[in-house]
């Protein structure tokens, strides 16, 4: 395994911050491994994501922006990483730990012959052995990983793991081959549902909440305001998504996503083991919570004893003030 | 019509884990073994599924287990399920992601189904590659995150969630699916159910009977773990009373400036 190959995800064009951050930690694993780091990027809108990549450290970008990528579920993607990889040769392949990364990884590894390290936060390289350090068991341990040297390695990697630094691009933008026109999993029909937010996994900052806010409305009325102060996103325990307070794709824990922030903000939460597991491993913690026995406390670096209706908006007041923009 | 689901039987994922320093496994002794809760959501659609096409459809369960905790499943049986098979081999002890789904693969290929629903995450290892490894092996159509699933002539109707919204997806049976968690809560198991289950049968499999062509088991795996270690401790949490909610948000407001967030 010498070189790196990453899968650059994308959404008809709309580009995830995952990807720059594979890109920039391949040029790294490239030059200790003593290889080349290349990326694929296909389906409609490849052109552009293409471009973005550009700056990025990159030696090569495989591209095609054939639009049946779209027209089926993943098998396209599949196919042209395959012949991406055969290209390349025996290399480690970074993919995004999201829902469709995980899909793409698990039949990849099978076409490749692939060993395969899931939900990596860090690796280690010893000549041509690459070590993937990831947490296990909802976080209670981390390992350590190798895959075996001189076969395909995949590594599906955390959102947040890594810097993106967009510098030192000299790539070749190359075309793919055009793959199979046709697959079995035809998809009908695309629709978004959501307000086109920040992806919680991807969010520098998650502000989540709980049981404790009663209701749908101090979702929109305190979370969003002080995630938006931070540049963040809303999150919630499977209490408030259960109650149909908020979609179930906020829910963060072992049934909800897994998500690592540089910081992490819990109001309202109990802190019950199904929902650390999806969220301890974030940067800072810090939770508001009425009860201070909640089990939140015993994980967090700053547990505030009080009311979050009134803290709340005052904290983000605080911030706004901090910014400039008090109103 | 019959149906296959698949479900891996997990430590409680309310009990606190341990590794055993030698053989760098999960110390199952003590700790109750389950039903992957992801899996229970499978079933779930499993028994819909067979209450709507009726008829003679079976939804039998496949495991890869050890056999001490094949009677795990009698739960699964007990919310409905027809019968279970599982595949258990001491050789098959120490399988990375490779060699379990390869070797599930070659399992599940003689129990012969129109439909194999996979649960989409497993609680203990979390990496999701199951189900389009199992899918890949077995050359089926994958659709996965499914929230509702149409059955007609053979075809599949599938609404599955995506980071943000939903896509409608057909393809042909024979197909794999797996189930979003809005698919809709798993049963209770009935006092009938349960009393009925004890009846059902739970079917060995070993490997001696799978011809496989390749190794399975720490041998067969194409990754090794080298060595594992508790997280990187939080430093000790600070607590603040706050009655007065100004004192709380200038609490918060000083931590987020000092880790330097504002
Ligand atoms: C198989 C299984 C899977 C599960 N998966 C998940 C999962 O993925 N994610 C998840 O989150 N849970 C999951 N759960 C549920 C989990 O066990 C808890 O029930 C859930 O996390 C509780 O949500 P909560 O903390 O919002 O509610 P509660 O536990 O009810 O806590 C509410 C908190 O709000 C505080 N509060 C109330 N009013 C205020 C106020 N005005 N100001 C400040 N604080 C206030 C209370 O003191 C309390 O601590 C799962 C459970 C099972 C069995
Ligand atoms: N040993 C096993 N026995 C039965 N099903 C399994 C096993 N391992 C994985 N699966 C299935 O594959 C899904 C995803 O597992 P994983 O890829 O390990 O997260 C699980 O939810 C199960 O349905």
């Amino acid at each position: 395994m010498k070189n790196v190959l990453v899968y650059a995800e994308h959404r008809q064009g709309a580009t995830r911050k995952v990807t720059f951050e594979l890109a920039t930690q391949a040029r790294t694993l490239a030059d200790s491994l003593g290889g080349k780091a290349c990326a694929v990027v296909v389906g409609s809108g490849a052109g552009a994501i293409a471009q973005q990549l550009a700056p990025y450290p990159l030696d090569a970008i495989y591209c095609n922006e054939d639009s049946q990528v779209d027209a089926f579920l993943l098998d396209p993607v599949v196919d042209y990483l395959e012949a991406a990889a055969s290209l390349v040769g025996a290399s480690l392949i970074l993919i995004p730990n999201t829902l469709s990364g995980r899909d793409i990884a698990g039949r990849l590894m099978v076409k490749l012959r692939a060993g395969i390290v899931a939900d990596v936060v860090d690796f280690e390289i010893a000549g041509e052995s690459v070590v993937c350090v990831s947490p296990k068991l909802g976080g209670a341990i981390t390992t350590r990983c190798a895959l075996r040297p001189g076969e395909f390695g995949i590594a599906t990697v955390r959102p947040n793991a890594f810097q993106a630094a967009a510098s030192g691009g000299t790539a070749k933008i190359e075309q793919l081959p055009t793959a199979r026109r046709s697959y079995a999993a035809a998809i009908d029909n695309d629709v978004e549902e959501g307000t086109g937010e920040l992806a919680l996994e991807e969010a520098p900052v998650v502000v989540a909440g709980g049981r404790g806010l009663g209701g749908p409305e101090p979702f929109e009325t305190l979370l969003k305001p002080l995630a938006r102060a931070l540049g963040g996103a809303v999150g919630a325990s499977r209490a408030a998504a259960d109650a149909g307070w908020v979609p179930y794709s906020l829910q963060i824990g072992q049934t909800g996503k897994t998500v690592t922030p540089n910081l992490y903000i819990a109001v309202g939460i109990s802190g019950a083991i199904q929902h650390k597991v999806g969220m301890r491993s974030s940067g800072a913690i810090v939770a508001i919570n009425k009860d201070g026995a909640a089990p939140i406390g015993e994980f967090s670096d700053l547990l505030v004893v009080g009311d979050a209706f009134r803290i709340v908006p005052e904290l983000t007041n605080l911030i706004e003030k901090a910014k400039g923009n008090a109103t | 019509m019959k149906i296959v689901v698949t479900m891996k039987l997990v430590p409680d994922p309310n009990a606190e884990k341990k590794i055993d320093p030698q053989t760098k496994r999960l110390v199952r002794t003590g700790v109750e073994t389950v039903l992957n809760p992801y899996d229970e959501y499978a079933l779930e659609a499993g028994l819909q599924l067979k209450e709507r096409v009726g008829g003679d459809t079976r939804v039998t369960i496949f495991s890869m287990a050890p056999d001490a905790l094949k009677e795990t499943l009698r739960r699964a049986l007990a919310m409905g399920a027809d019968d279970a098979a599982v595949l258990s081999d001491p050789a098959l002890e120490g399988s990375d992601v490779w060699a379990t789904a390869y070797a599930m693969a070659h399992a599940l290929r003689r129990l012969e189904f129109d439909l194999l629903i996979v649960g989409g995450l497993t609680d203990d290892s979390s990496t999701g590659a199951v189900p389009g490894a199992l899918a890949e092996h077995l050359g089926l159509p994958c659709i996965t995150n499914a929230r509702k699933i149409e059955l007609a002539d053979r075809t599949l109707t599938i609404e599955r969630e995506t980071d943000v919204g939903y896509q409608t997806v057909r393809a042909p049976l024979p197909a794999l699916l797996t189930t979003a968690l809005t698919f809709g809560e798993p049963r209770y198991a009935s006092l009938k159910g349960i009393m009925g289950a004890k009846k059902k049968a739970i079917a060995s499999i070993g490997l001696a009977e799978l011809s496989l062509d390749s190794a399975v088991g720490s041998d067969g795996s194409k990754t090794e773990i080298e060595s594992f270690a508790p997280p990187a401790a939080r430093g000790q949490g600070k607590t603040v009373e706050a009655p007065d909610a100004a004192a709380g948000a200038s609490a918060i407001f000083d931590f987020l400036r000092e880790r330097k967030f504002v």
